[in-house]
């Protein structure tokens, strides 16, 4: 048996080997302690853009002074009062049928307009509902059946005539997720003016009510 | 002479060895992660999964849903990219799949300040 001698060739030989090696075994391992993904997937947005007007737009207002009367559901304008024992609240809500949006979509951006057409220094609040309404059918006695947000998603003060519009996209996105958009309920929660609103039913198109969506799919 | 070009022939045959190794351990790891744009067989899933998204009254992502995640995905990661039209990133979160009865729904948060209108994709991934 030869004798091994440790030469300076062998010995920078023998560090360059464990070098490389112990490099090649390092990077090896990184990659593999990197690599636990599973499971991975890409999902792409359509995005859109679906308006809405008075052509898929029903509202209505009830009135506490009169509380069977479904009049509210074809007039003209929409009043409310925060009058004691004569309130009117009105109603609006959209059909985005039309959109052949899936629960799985999502609203980026949705604004609801409002014209007023009798001014008063009142604060309006838009209260979400979440239960389905008509307005042929919806009176002042039928309010208190409807599921309705305790918290108000947007004001608008009816101080001046002319358009409001209020932010509405959580609302929306909510309602395009549960199916049905059921609008809003709108009262006065400050001032004790009587004030209204154009209705779909307005003989003046730029006084009904609108709404612009973008959304996503 | 005939000694020295031996040892160098050695060292240079391990040093390559050694870079083979890895270079196949990284191809192999990197194969088996992912299909670009479709679902890849995991150890949990090989379904589609469906991310939606909820906003805040800005318009801002304040949560995105996992739904159909197999609880056989329990414990595991789920990460999300939100990515612009250019495919850059617009921010990042990642939830763990907790355990549920049936497709659990898995809520993932923290995304920061980012416009849902700016959203055109979702990047996902489920990591032990």
């Amino acid at each position: 048996m030869r004798r091994f001698r440790l030469t300076r060739l062998r010995l920078v030989s023998s560090l360059l080997v464990g070098s490389l090696a112990f490099a090649g075994v390092g990077y090896a391992a990184s990659l593999g302690l990197g690599s636990k993904q599973l499971h991975a997937w890409r999902q792409t947005l359509t995005k859109g853009t679906c308006n809405q007007t008075s052509t898929t737009a029903d509202d209505t207002y009830v009135q506490q002074a009169l509380p069977t009367s479904t009049a509210g559901g074809t007039a003209t304008t929409l009043t409310i009062s925060p009058v004691a024992l004569a309130q009117d609240y009105a109603f609006i809500r959209f059909n985005l049928s039309g959109c052949s949006l899936p629960t799985t979509a999502g609203a980026d951006s949705a604004v609801l307009t409002v014209r007023v057409t009798t001014a008063g220094a009142d604060t309006i609040s838009l209260f979400p509902v979440t239960s389905s309404w008509s307005s042929s059918t919806l009176n002042w006695n039928g309010v208190s059946s409807l599921t309705i947000g305790s918290t108000a998603s947007g004001t608008f003060s009816a101080s001046t005539t002319g358009n409001k519009t209020v932010t509405v996209t959580a609302d929306v996105d909510a309602a395009i997720k549960a199916g049905t958009l059921w609008g809003w309920e709108l009262r006065a929660t400050s001032g004790t003016a009587i004030v209204a609103i154009g209705a779909a039913e307005n003989g003046t198109a730029a006084n009904r009510p609108s709404m612009t969506l973008n959304y996503e799919k | 002479m005939k000694r020295l070009t031996r040892i160098l022939g050695i060292a240079l045959t391990a040093a390559l060895l050694s870079v083979g190794v890895a270079s196949a351990a990284s191809l192999g790891l990197t194969t088996g992660k992912l299909g670009a744009g479709s679902v890849v067989v995991s150890g949990c899933t090989s379904s589609s999964l469906t991310a939606t998204r909820n906003v805040d009254n800005n318009g801002n992502v304040a949560q995105v849903n996992v739904t159909g995640v197999p609880q056989a995905c329990a414990g595991q990661t789920v990460a999300i990219t939100l990515e612009n039209s250019s495919h850059t990133s617009l921010g990042a979160a990642s939830a763990i799949v907790g355990t549920c009865t049936g497709g659990c729904t898995v809520p993932v948060t923290g995304f920061g300040t980012v416009s849902a209108a700016n959203v055109t994709a979702y990047s996902l991934s489920l990591t032990q």
